[in-house]
Protein backbone atom coordinates (compact mmCIF):
# COMPACT_ATOMS: atom_id res chain seq x y z
CA UNK A 1 0.00 0.00 0.00
CA UNK A 2 1.29 3.43 -0.94
CA UNK A 3 1.55 5.87 1.90
CA UNK A 4 -0.89 8.09 0.02
CA UNK A 5 -3.47 5.30 0.14
CA UNK A 6 -3.36 5.49 3.90
CA UNK A 7 -4.90 8.97 3.70
CA UNK A 8 -7.84 7.71 1.65
CA UNK A 9 -11.26 7.59 3.30
CA UNK A 10 -12.89 5.62 0.49
CA UNK A 11 -15.63 3.37 1.84
CA UNK A 12 -15.65 5.16 5.23
CA UNK A 13 -18.65 6.79 6.85
CA UNK A 14 -18.29 10.03 8.75
CA UNK A 15 -20.64 12.11 10.88
CA UNK A 16 -19.93 15.79 11.62
CA UNK A 17 -21.74 17.55 14.47
CA UNK A 18 -22.45 21.30 14.18
CA UNK A 19 -20.86 21.81 10.74
CA UNK A 20 -22.16 25.36 10.41
CA UNK A 21 -19.66 26.74 12.88
CA UNK A 22 -16.10 27.76 12.05
CA UNK A 23 -14.06 24.85 10.64
CA UNK A 24 -17.05 22.45 10.43
CA UNK A 25 -17.94 22.67 6.74
CA UNK A 26 -14.28 22.67 5.75
CA UNK A 27 -13.71 19.50 7.75
CA UNK A 28 -16.82 17.84 6.30
CA UNK A 29 -15.77 18.82 2.77
CA UNK A 30 -12.24 17.58 3.36
CA UNK A 31 -13.47 14.19 4.53
CA UNK A 32 -15.74 13.95 1.50
CA UNK A 33 -12.92 14.98 -0.87
CA UNK A 34 -10.86 12.15 0.61
CA UNK A 35 -13.61 9.69 -0.29
CA UNK A 36 -15.79 9.42 2.80
CA UNK A 37 -19.56 9.48 2.82
CA UNK A 38 -20.32 12.39 5.15
CA UNK A 39 -23.48 13.01 7.16
CA UNK A 40 -24.12 16.26 9.01
CA UNK A 41 -25.97 16.57 12.31
CA UNK A 42 -26.91 19.33 14.74
CA UNK A 43 -29.71 21.33 16.31
CA UNK A 44 -30.38 23.81 13.51
CA UNK A 45 -31.92 22.06 10.49
CA UNK A 46 -31.71 25.17 8.30
CA UNK A 47 -28.01 25.55 9.10
CA UNK A 48 -27.42 21.87 8.32
CA UNK A 49 -29.16 22.28 4.98
CA UNK A 50 -27.07 25.36 4.23
CA UNK A 51 -23.86 23.48 5.07
CA UNK A 52 -24.99 20.61 2.85
CA UNK A 53 -25.73 23.05 0.04
CA UNK A 54 -22.27 24.56 0.41
CA UNK A 55 -20.72 21.10 0.15
CA UNK A 56 -22.84 20.27 -2.89
CA UNK A 57 -21.81 23.51 -4.59
CA UNK A 58 -18.19 22.55 -3.97
CA UNK A 59 -18.77 19.21 -5.70
CA UNK A 60 -18.67 17.07 -2.57
CA UNK A 61 -22.32 16.58 -1.55
CA UNK A 62 -23.18 15.36 1.92
CA UNK A 63 -24.77 11.92 2.18
CA UNK A 64 -27.46 13.33 4.43
CA UNK A 65 -28.38 15.63 7.30
CA UNK A 66 -29.89 14.67 10.63
CA UNK A 67 -31.40 16.96 13.26
CA UNK A 68 -29.78 16.19 16.60
CA UNK A 69 -30.47 18.12 19.80
CA UNK A 70 -27.43 17.27 21.88
CA UNK A 71 -27.74 17.20 25.66
CA UNK A 72 -29.75 14.16 26.73
CA UNK A 73 -29.18 10.42 26.85
CA UNK A 74 -32.38 9.85 24.92
CA UNK A 75 -31.20 12.08 22.06
CA UNK A 76 -27.74 10.49 22.02
CA UNK A 77 -29.26 7.01 21.90
CA UNK A 78 -31.51 8.09 19.04
CA UNK A 79 -28.46 9.41 17.19
CA UNK A 80 -26.72 6.07 17.72
CA UNK A 81 -29.79 4.32 16.33
CA UNK A 82 -29.71 6.63 13.29
CA UNK A 83 -26.04 5.80 12.76
CA UNK A 84 -26.79 2.08 12.78
CA UNK A 85 -29.99 2.06 10.76
CA UNK A 86 -29.63 4.96 8.34
CA UNK A 87 -25.88 5.36 7.94
CA UNK A 88 -25.18 1.65 8.21
CA UNK A 89 -22.22 2.21 10.55
CA UNK A 90 -19.67 4.83 11.52
CA UNK A 91 -15.93 5.19 11.00
CA UNK A 92 -15.31 8.84 11.86
CA UNK A 93 -17.11 11.13 14.28
CA UNK A 94 -16.26 14.83 14.32
CA UNK A 95 -17.53 17.08 17.13
CA UNK A 96 -17.59 20.80 16.34
CA UNK A 97 -19.65 21.86 19.34
CA UNK A 98 -16.90 23.93 20.91
CA UNK A 99 -17.78 27.04 18.96
CA UNK A 100 -21.17 27.40 20.68
CA UNK A 101 -20.55 29.52 23.73
CA UNK A 102 -21.86 32.68 25.35
CA UNK A 103 -20.68 36.27 25.01
CA UNK A 104 -19.34 38.33 27.91
CA UNK A 105 -17.66 37.47 31.18
CA UNK A 106 -20.38 37.77 33.84
CA UNK A 107 -23.31 35.35 33.66
CA UNK A 108 -25.88 33.81 35.97
CA UNK A 109 -25.53 30.26 37.21
CA UNK A 110 -28.51 29.24 35.10
CA UNK A 111 -26.90 30.58 31.93
CA UNK A 112 -23.65 28.77 32.65
CA UNK A 113 -25.58 25.57 33.36
CA UNK A 114 -27.48 25.75 30.08
CA UNK A 115 -24.26 26.30 28.18
CA UNK A 116 -22.49 23.39 29.88
CA UNK A 117 -25.44 21.03 29.57
CA UNK A 118 -25.25 21.37 25.82
CA UNK A 119 -21.50 21.60 25.41
CA UNK A 120 -20.13 19.31 28.12
CA UNK A 121 -23.00 16.97 28.99
CA UNK A 122 -24.04 16.69 25.37
CA UNK A 123 -20.50 15.97 24.26
CA UNK A 124 -20.02 13.20 26.83
CA UNK A 125 -23.34 11.51 26.07
CA UNK A 126 -22.66 11.64 22.34
CA UNK A 127 -19.14 10.28 22.67
CA UNK A 128 -20.30 7.55 25.04
CA UNK A 129 -23.01 6.33 22.68
CA UNK A 130 -21.15 6.69 19.38
CA UNK A 131 -17.86 5.53 20.93
CA UNK A 132 -19.60 2.38 22.04
CA UNK A 133 -20.58 1.69 18.41
CA UNK A 134 -16.97 2.18 17.31
CA UNK A 135 -15.70 -0.04 20.11
CA UNK A 136 -18.11 -2.81 19.17
CA UNK A 137 -16.89 -2.80 15.58
CA UNK A 138 -13.24 -2.53 16.65
CA UNK A 139 -12.25 0.50 14.60
CA UNK A 140 -12.92 4.19 14.22
CA UNK A 141 -11.67 7.69 14.84
CA UNK A 142 -13.20 10.41 17.02
CA UNK A 143 -12.05 13.96 16.34
CA UNK A 144 -12.77 17.01 18.49
CA UNK A 145 -12.52 20.43 16.88
CA UNK A 146 -11.45 23.12 19.30
CA UNK A 147 -9.21 26.15 19.03
CA UNK A 148 -6.05 27.69 20.36
CA UNK A 149 -7.81 29.02 23.48
CA UNK A 150 -7.81 25.43 24.73
CA UNK A 151 -4.03 25.69 24.95
CA UNK A 152 -3.32 29.32 25.89
CA UNK A 153 -5.31 32.20 27.30
CA UNK A 154 -6.54 34.88 24.94
CA UNK A 155 -4.22 37.87 24.70
CA UNK A 156 -6.06 41.04 25.71
CA UNK A 157 -3.68 43.08 23.55
CA UNK A 158 -4.97 41.34 20.41
CA UNK A 159 -8.38 42.94 20.97
CA UNK A 160 -7.30 46.55 21.35
CA UNK A 161 -9.36 47.74 18.38
CA UNK A 162 -12.15 45.16 18.40
CA UNK A 163 -14.13 45.21 21.69
CA UNK A 164 -16.94 43.06 20.26
CA UNK A 165 -14.48 40.29 19.55
CA UNK A 166 -13.13 40.69 23.07
CA UNK A 167 -16.58 40.04 24.54
CA UNK A 168 -16.88 36.91 22.43
CA UNK A 169 -13.52 35.35 23.19
CA UNK A 170 -13.54 36.44 26.83
CA UNK A 171 -16.91 34.87 27.49
CA UNK A 172 -16.80 33.07 30.80
CA UNK A 173 -17.51 29.63 29.33
CA UNK A 174 -15.42 29.86 26.14
CA UNK A 175 -12.06 28.47 27.21
CA UNK A 176 -13.65 26.13 29.77
CA UNK A 177 -15.62 24.44 26.98
CA UNK A 178 -12.77 24.47 24.50
CA UNK A 179 -10.22 23.32 27.03
CA UNK A 180 -12.41 20.40 28.08
CA UNK A 181 -11.60 18.63 24.86
CA UNK A 182 -7.87 18.41 25.49
CA UNK A 183 -7.81 15.97 28.36
CA UNK A 184 -11.14 14.43 27.42
CA UNK A 185 -9.40 13.28 24.23
CA UNK A 186 -6.73 11.62 26.37
CA UNK A 187 -9.30 10.05 28.67
CA UNK A 188 -11.58 8.78 25.88
CA UNK A 189 -8.50 7.45 24.08
CA UNK A 190 -8.14 5.00 26.98
CA UNK A 191 -11.47 3.25 26.57
CA UNK A 192 -11.46 3.50 22.78
CA UNK A 193 -7.86 2.33 22.53
CA UNK A 194 -8.71 -1.01 24.07
CA UNK A 195 -10.97 -1.53 21.05
CA UNK A 196 -8.47 -0.27 18.48
CA UNK A 197 -10.28 3.05 18.14
CA UNK A 198 -8.75 6.51 18.47
CA UNK A 199 -9.64 9.93 19.81
CA UNK A 200 -7.79 13.17 19.08
CA UNK A 201 -8.44 16.90 19.09
CA UNK A 202 -7.43 19.72 16.77
CA UNK A 203 -6.78 23.19 18.20
CA UNK A 204 -7.13 25.59 15.29
CA UNK A 205 -5.99 29.14 15.09
CA UNK A 206 -8.62 31.56 13.72
CA UNK A 207 -9.64 30.97 10.12
CA UNK A 208 -8.98 33.72 7.62
CA UNK A 209 -12.01 35.93 7.11
CA UNK A 210 -13.66 35.26 10.46
CA UNK A 211 -12.15 37.96 12.68
CA UNK A 212 -11.60 41.74 12.41
CA UNK A 213 -8.48 42.79 10.54
CA UNK A 214 -6.90 44.39 13.61
CA UNK A 215 -7.17 41.10 15.47
CA UNK A 216 -5.78 39.19 12.51
CA UNK A 217 -2.75 41.45 12.33
CA UNK A 218 -2.06 41.05 16.04
CA UNK A 219 -2.52 37.27 15.89
CA UNK A 220 -0.25 36.87 12.87
CA UNK A 221 2.37 39.06 14.51
CA UNK A 222 2.59 36.48 17.30
CA UNK A 223 2.64 33.48 14.93
CA UNK A 224 5.53 31.80 13.15
CA UNK A 225 3.65 31.43 9.86
CA UNK A 226 2.48 34.76 8.55
CA UNK A 227 -1.12 34.02 7.71
CA UNK A 228 -4.31 32.70 9.31
CA UNK A 229 -5.68 29.20 8.74
CA UNK A 230 -7.04 28.49 5.26
CA UNK A 231 -9.68 25.93 4.31
CA UNK A 232 -6.89 23.66 3.06
CA UNK A 233 -5.11 23.91 6.42
CA UNK A 234 -8.31 22.77 8.12
CA UNK A 235 -9.01 19.93 5.68
CA UNK A 236 -5.50 18.49 5.77
CA UNK A 237 -5.32 17.83 9.49
CA UNK A 238 -8.89 16.49 9.57
CA UNK A 239 -8.22 13.94 6.83
CA UNK A 240 -4.96 12.97 8.53
CA UNK A 241 -6.62 12.26 11.88
CA UNK A 242 -9.64 10.55 10.29
CA UNK A 243 -7.54 8.24 8.14
CA UNK A 244 -5.22 5.30 8.70
CA UNK A 245 -2.29 7.65 8.11
CA UNK A 246 -2.59 8.49 11.81
CA UNK A 247 -3.38 4.94 12.95
CA UNK A 248 -0.88 5.09 15.83
CA UNK A 249 -1.85 8.55 17.05
CA UNK A 250 -4.38 8.87 19.84
CA UNK A 251 -5.08 11.08 22.84
CA UNK A 252 -3.39 14.10 21.27
CA UNK A 253 -4.39 17.69 20.70
CA UNK A 254 -2.68 19.02 17.61
CA UNK A 255 -2.32 22.81 17.31
CA UNK A 256 -2.99 24.02 13.76
CA UNK A 257 -2.36 27.68 14.41
CA UNK A 258 0.68 28.75 12.43
CA UNK A 259 2.80 28.39 15.52
CA UNK A 260 0.87 30.89 17.66
CA UNK A 261 0.94 28.60 20.70
CA UNK A 262 4.53 27.56 20.05
CA UNK A 263 5.97 30.78 21.40
CA UNK B 1 11.06 42.80 53.16
CA UNK B 2 12.25 39.49 54.47
CA UNK B 3 11.58 36.71 52.00
CA UNK B 4 9.53 34.79 54.54
CA UNK B 5 7.23 37.79 54.88
CA UNK B 6 6.18 37.27 51.27
CA UNK B 7 4.41 34.10 52.37
CA UNK B 8 2.52 35.83 55.17
CA UNK B 9 -1.24 36.29 54.92
CA UNK B 10 -1.46 38.51 57.99
CA UNK B 11 -4.28 41.03 57.60
CA UNK B 12 -5.74 39.14 54.64
CA UNK B 13 -9.17 37.60 54.34
CA UNK B 14 -9.36 34.12 52.88
CA UNK B 15 -12.42 32.16 51.84
CA UNK B 16 -12.09 28.43 51.28
CA UNK B 17 -14.72 25.96 50.10
CA UNK B 18 -14.28 22.30 50.90
CA UNK B 19 -11.74 23.13 53.55
CA UNK B 20 -12.47 20.52 56.18
CA UNK B 21 -11.66 17.23 54.43
CA UNK B 22 -9.23 15.63 52.03
CA UNK B 23 -6.87 18.17 50.44
CA UNK B 24 -8.96 21.05 51.76
CA UNK B 25 -8.03 20.25 55.33
CA UNK B 26 -4.37 20.97 54.71
CA UNK B 27 -5.23 24.11 52.76
CA UNK B 28 -7.21 25.56 55.66
CA UNK B 29 -4.32 24.88 58.04
CA UNK B 30 -1.91 26.60 55.66
CA UNK B 31 -4.12 29.70 55.38
CA UNK B 32 -4.58 29.88 59.15
CA UNK B 33 -0.93 29.23 59.93
CA UNK B 34 0.03 32.06 57.57
CA UNK B 35 -2.11 34.48 59.57
CA UNK B 36 -5.19 34.97 57.38
CA UNK B 37 -8.67 35.48 58.70
CA UNK B 38 -10.15 32.29 57.27
CA UNK B 39 -13.77 31.64 56.37
CA UNK B 40 -14.25 27.92 55.98
CA UNK B 41 -17.34 27.33 53.85
CA UNK B 42 -18.88 23.95 54.42
CA UNK B 43 -22.17 22.25 53.60
CA UNK B 44 -22.31 21.33 57.27
CA UNK B 45 -21.34 24.15 59.62
CA UNK B 46 -21.89 21.80 62.56
CA UNK B 47 -19.48 19.24 61.15
CA UNK B 48 -16.95 21.96 60.35
CA UNK B 49 -17.15 23.46 63.82
CA UNK B 50 -15.02 20.76 65.47
CA UNK B 51 -12.29 21.40 62.95
CA UNK B 52 -12.64 25.15 63.39
CA UNK B 53 -12.30 24.75 67.15
CA UNK B 54 -9.17 22.67 66.65
CA UNK B 55 -7.63 25.36 64.43
CA UNK B 56 -8.58 28.09 66.87
CA UNK B 57 -6.93 26.15 69.70
CA UNK B 58 -3.74 26.33 67.64
CA UNK B 59 -4.06 30.10 67.21
CA UNK B 60 -5.94 30.21 63.93
CA UNK B 61 -8.54 32.89 63.21
CA UNK B 62 -11.09 30.67 61.53
CA UNK B 63 -14.85 30.87 61.16
CA UNK B 64 -17.24 28.36 59.62
CA UNK B 65 -19.94 29.54 57.25
CA UNK B 66 -22.70 27.67 55.46
CA UNK B 67 -22.36 26.72 51.84
CA UNK B 68 -23.94 24.16 49.55
CA UNK B 69 -22.42 23.81 46.09
CA UNK B 70 -25.68 22.40 44.78
CA UNK B 71 -27.54 25.59 45.69
CA UNK B 72 -26.70 28.81 43.85
CA UNK B 73 -28.46 30.92 46.47
CA UNK B 74 -26.14 29.53 49.10
CA UNK B 75 -23.14 30.35 46.90
CA UNK B 76 -24.32 33.95 46.55
CA UNK B 77 -24.99 34.14 50.31
CA UNK B 78 -21.54 32.76 51.15
CA UNK B 79 -19.75 35.42 49.12
CA UNK B 80 -22.08 38.16 50.34
CA UNK B 81 -21.56 37.19 53.98
CA UNK B 82 -17.78 37.42 53.80
CA UNK B 83 -17.87 40.72 51.91
CA UNK B 84 -20.40 42.20 54.36
CA UNK B 85 -18.30 41.17 57.34
CA UNK B 86 -14.84 41.96 56.00
CA UNK B 87 -15.39 44.25 53.05
CA UNK B 88 -13.08 42.15 50.90
CA UNK B 89 -11.84 38.73 49.90
CA UNK B 90 -8.09 38.62 49.36
CA UNK B 91 -7.71 34.89 48.82
CA UNK B 92 -10.24 32.46 47.45
CA UNK B 93 -9.46 28.76 47.55
CA UNK B 94 -12.00 26.54 45.82
CA UNK B 95 -11.44 22.87 46.51
CA UNK B 96 -14.95 21.58 47.11
CA UNK B 97 -16.58 19.12 44.78
CA UNK B 98 -19.56 16.84 45.04
CA UNK B 99 -19.75 13.12 44.36
CA UNK B 100 -22.25 12.97 41.51
CA UNK B 101 -25.46 11.02 42.06
CA UNK B 102 -26.17 8.18 39.69
CA UNK B 103 -25.68 4.52 38.99
CA UNK B 104 -23.48 4.15 35.92
CA UNK B 105 -19.79 3.37 36.08
CA UNK B 106 -16.75 4.22 33.97
CA UNK B 107 -17.47 4.70 30.28
CA UNK B 108 -21.11 3.94 31.04
CA UNK B 109 -21.67 6.74 33.55
CA UNK B 110 -25.37 7.52 33.35
CA UNK B 111 -27.04 10.78 32.41
CA UNK B 112 -27.88 11.64 36.03
CA UNK B 113 -24.23 11.40 37.07
CA UNK B 114 -22.94 13.39 34.14
CA UNK B 115 -25.60 16.06 34.63
CA UNK B 116 -24.78 16.38 38.33
CA UNK B 117 -21.10 16.65 37.55
CA UNK B 118 -21.61 19.29 34.88
CA UNK B 119 -24.13 21.38 36.83
CA UNK B 120 -22.34 21.29 40.17
CA UNK B 121 -18.68 20.51 39.65
CA UNK B 122 -18.32 22.51 36.42
CA UNK B 123 -21.02 25.18 36.32
CA UNK B 124 -21.28 26.00 40.03
CA UNK B 125 -17.50 26.05 40.39
CA UNK B 126 -17.15 28.42 37.47
CA UNK B 127 -20.00 30.57 38.73
CA UNK B 128 -18.66 30.96 42.27
CA UNK B 129 -15.11 31.61 41.10
CA UNK B 130 -16.17 34.33 38.70
CA UNK B 131 -18.39 36.13 41.22
CA UNK B 132 -15.51 36.16 43.70
CA UNK B 133 -13.40 37.43 40.82
CA UNK B 134 -15.83 40.32 40.34
CA UNK B 135 -15.36 41.26 43.99
CA UNK B 136 -11.58 41.13 43.59
CA UNK B 137 -11.80 43.35 40.50
CA UNK B 138 -13.59 45.95 42.66
CA UNK B 139 -10.78 45.69 45.19
CA UNK B 140 -8.08 45.81 42.53
CA UNK B 141 -6.32 42.82 44.04
CA UNK B 142 -6.75 39.18 45.02
CA UNK B 143 -5.50 35.68 44.50
CA UNK B 144 -7.69 32.79 43.43
CA UNK B 145 -6.43 29.24 43.82
CA UNK B 146 -8.67 26.62 42.33
CA UNK B 147 -8.35 22.86 42.25
CA UNK B 148 -7.60 21.09 39.03
CA UNK B 149 -6.26 17.58 39.09
CA UNK B 150 -3.50 15.58 37.53
CA UNK B 151 -6.48 13.76 35.97
CA UNK B 152 -7.14 16.97 34.08
CA UNK B 153 -3.63 16.82 32.64
CA UNK B 154 -3.33 13.19 31.57
CA UNK B 155 -5.65 10.33 30.73
CA UNK B 156 -6.17 7.48 33.13
CA UNK B 157 -3.63 4.68 33.59
CA UNK B 158 -5.85 1.65 33.95
CA UNK B 159 -3.02 -0.53 35.22
CA UNK B 160 -3.01 1.48 38.42
CA UNK B 161 -6.10 -0.53 39.26
CA UNK B 162 -4.64 -3.95 38.51
CA UNK B 163 -5.63 -6.22 41.38
CA UNK B 164 -8.53 -3.93 42.32
CA UNK B 165 -11.16 -4.69 39.67
CA UNK B 166 -13.84 -2.67 41.46
CA UNK B 167 -11.76 0.49 41.08
CA UNK B 168 -10.71 -0.43 37.56
CA UNK B 169 -14.29 -0.58 36.35
CA UNK B 170 -14.56 3.13 36.97
CA UNK B 171 -11.32 4.04 35.25
CA UNK B 172 -12.79 5.29 31.99
CA UNK B 173 -15.30 7.75 33.43
CA UNK B 174 -16.03 10.85 31.36
CA UNK B 175 -16.81 13.82 33.55
CA UNK B 176 -13.88 14.21 35.90
CA UNK B 177 -11.22 14.33 33.18
CA UNK B 178 -13.34 16.61 31.01
CA UNK B 179 -14.24 19.08 33.77
CA UNK B 180 -10.72 19.33 35.16
CA UNK B 181 -9.33 19.75 31.65
CA UNK B 182 -11.68 22.65 31.02
CA UNK B 183 -10.69 24.23 34.29
CA UNK B 184 -7.02 24.24 33.35
CA UNK B 185 -7.74 26.13 30.12
CA UNK B 186 -10.16 28.46 31.87
CA UNK B 187 -7.54 29.41 34.47
CA UNK B 188 -5.28 30.61 31.65
CA UNK B 189 -8.00 32.69 30.03
CA UNK B 190 -9.24 34.02 33.38
CA UNK B 191 -5.69 35.03 34.27
CA UNK B 192 -5.57 37.01 31.06
CA UNK B 193 -8.92 38.64 31.84
CA UNK B 194 -8.16 39.42 35.50
CA UNK B 195 -4.53 40.44 35.06
CA UNK B 196 -5.44 44.03 34.17
CA UNK B 197 -7.20 44.38 37.51
CA UNK B 198 -4.41 43.09 39.72
CA UNK B 199 -6.17 39.78 40.29
CA UNK B 200 -4.30 36.50 39.90
CA UNK B 201 -5.68 33.02 39.37
CA UNK B 202 -3.83 29.73 39.43
CA UNK B 203 -4.67 26.09 39.96
CA UNK B 204 -3.07 23.26 41.82
CA UNK B 205 -3.41 19.87 40.17
CA UNK B 206 -2.91 17.28 42.89
CA UNK B 207 -2.38 13.59 42.40
CA UNK B 208 -3.86 10.76 44.45
CA UNK B 209 -4.13 11.36 48.19
CA UNK B 210 -3.42 8.46 50.50
CA UNK B 211 -6.03 7.70 53.11
CA UNK B 212 -6.75 4.84 55.50
CA UNK B 213 -9.09 3.48 52.81
CA UNK B 214 -6.47 3.30 50.05
CA UNK B 215 -6.11 -0.33 48.92
CA UNK B 216 -2.46 -1.49 49.29
CA UNK B 217 -2.24 -2.82 45.74
CA UNK B 218 -3.46 0.49 44.32
CA UNK B 219 -1.00 2.31 46.54
CA UNK B 220 1.87 0.27 45.10
CA UNK B 221 0.70 0.50 41.48
CA UNK B 222 0.12 4.24 41.66
CA UNK B 223 3.31 4.98 43.58
CA UNK B 224 5.29 3.18 40.87
CA UNK B 225 3.97 5.77 38.41
CA UNK B 226 5.30 8.72 40.39
CA UNK B 227 8.85 10.04 40.44
CA UNK B 228 8.81 10.40 44.21
CA UNK B 229 7.46 6.91 44.73
CA UNK B 230 4.41 7.52 46.88
CA UNK B 231 0.88 8.90 47.04
CA UNK B 232 0.38 12.40 48.42
CA UNK B 233 -0.11 13.01 52.09
CA UNK B 234 -2.16 15.76 53.69
CA UNK B 235 0.84 18.05 54.12
CA UNK B 236 1.99 18.03 50.49
CA UNK B 237 -0.57 20.59 49.38
CA UNK B 238 0.18 23.15 52.08
CA UNK B 239 3.33 24.65 50.56
CA UNK B 240 2.04 25.00 46.98
CA UNK B 241 -1.28 26.39 48.24
CA UNK B 242 0.31 29.03 50.44
CA UNK B 243 2.80 29.94 47.73
CA UNK B 244 0.00 30.60 45.23
CA UNK B 245 -2.24 32.35 47.76
CA UNK B 246 0.45 34.73 48.98
CA UNK B 247 2.54 37.53 47.50
CA UNK B 248 5.40 35.06 47.16
CA UNK B 249 3.81 34.22 43.79
CA UNK B 250 2.90 37.82 42.88
CA UNK B 251 4.23 37.41 39.32
CA UNK B 252 2.60 34.03 38.68
CA UNK B 253 -0.81 33.75 37.08
CA UNK B 254 -2.62 31.35 34.76
CA UNK B 255 -0.68 28.33 35.92
CA UNK B 256 -1.90 24.85 36.73
CA UNK B 257 0.79 23.38 38.92
CA UNK B 258 0.90 19.61 39.25
CA UNK B 259 1.36 18.55 42.88
CA UNK B 260 1.60 14.90 42.04
CA UNK B 261 5.03 13.57 42.95
CA UNK B 262 6.01 13.70 39.30
CA UNK B 263 3.17 11.50 38.04
CA UNK B 264 2.47 13.66 35.01
CA UNK B 265 6.08 14.20 34.00
CA UNK B 266 6.74 10.64 32.91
Amino acid sequence: MSVLDRFSLKGKKALVYAPQFEFGTDVASGLAEAGAQVWLCGEDKAALDAAAAEMAAAGVPAAGVHEYHQGTEEAAQALAAFVKSEMGGLDVYVDNGAQQHMTGWVHSYEEICRSFERAQLGLMLTVKNLGTILAEQGSGSVIFLTDYTALVGCDVHNYKDCPEEFEKDFSVDNSYIKGSYVNYARQAAGYLGEANCRCNAIAFGPKAGTKPESFNEAFIKHSHIRHLASAEDVKGIAVFLASDASAFITGTTIPVDGGYTAK
Amino acid sequence: MNTFDLFSLKGKVALITGGRAMYGKGCTVALADAGAKVYLASHSVEAAQDYVNELRANGGDVEAIAFNQRDVKSIDAMVREVVEKEGRIDVFVHCSRIIPKGTGIGWFQDEAQLTDDVNVNSAASLYMTHIVGEQMIKQGSGSIVTFGSMMGLVGVEKHNYDGEPGMGDGAYGHAYALCKSGLTAWVRNAASYYGRYGVRINAVCPGGLESDRTPPIFKKNYSDHTQIGRLANGDDIKGPLLFLASDASAYLTGLSIPVDGGYTCM
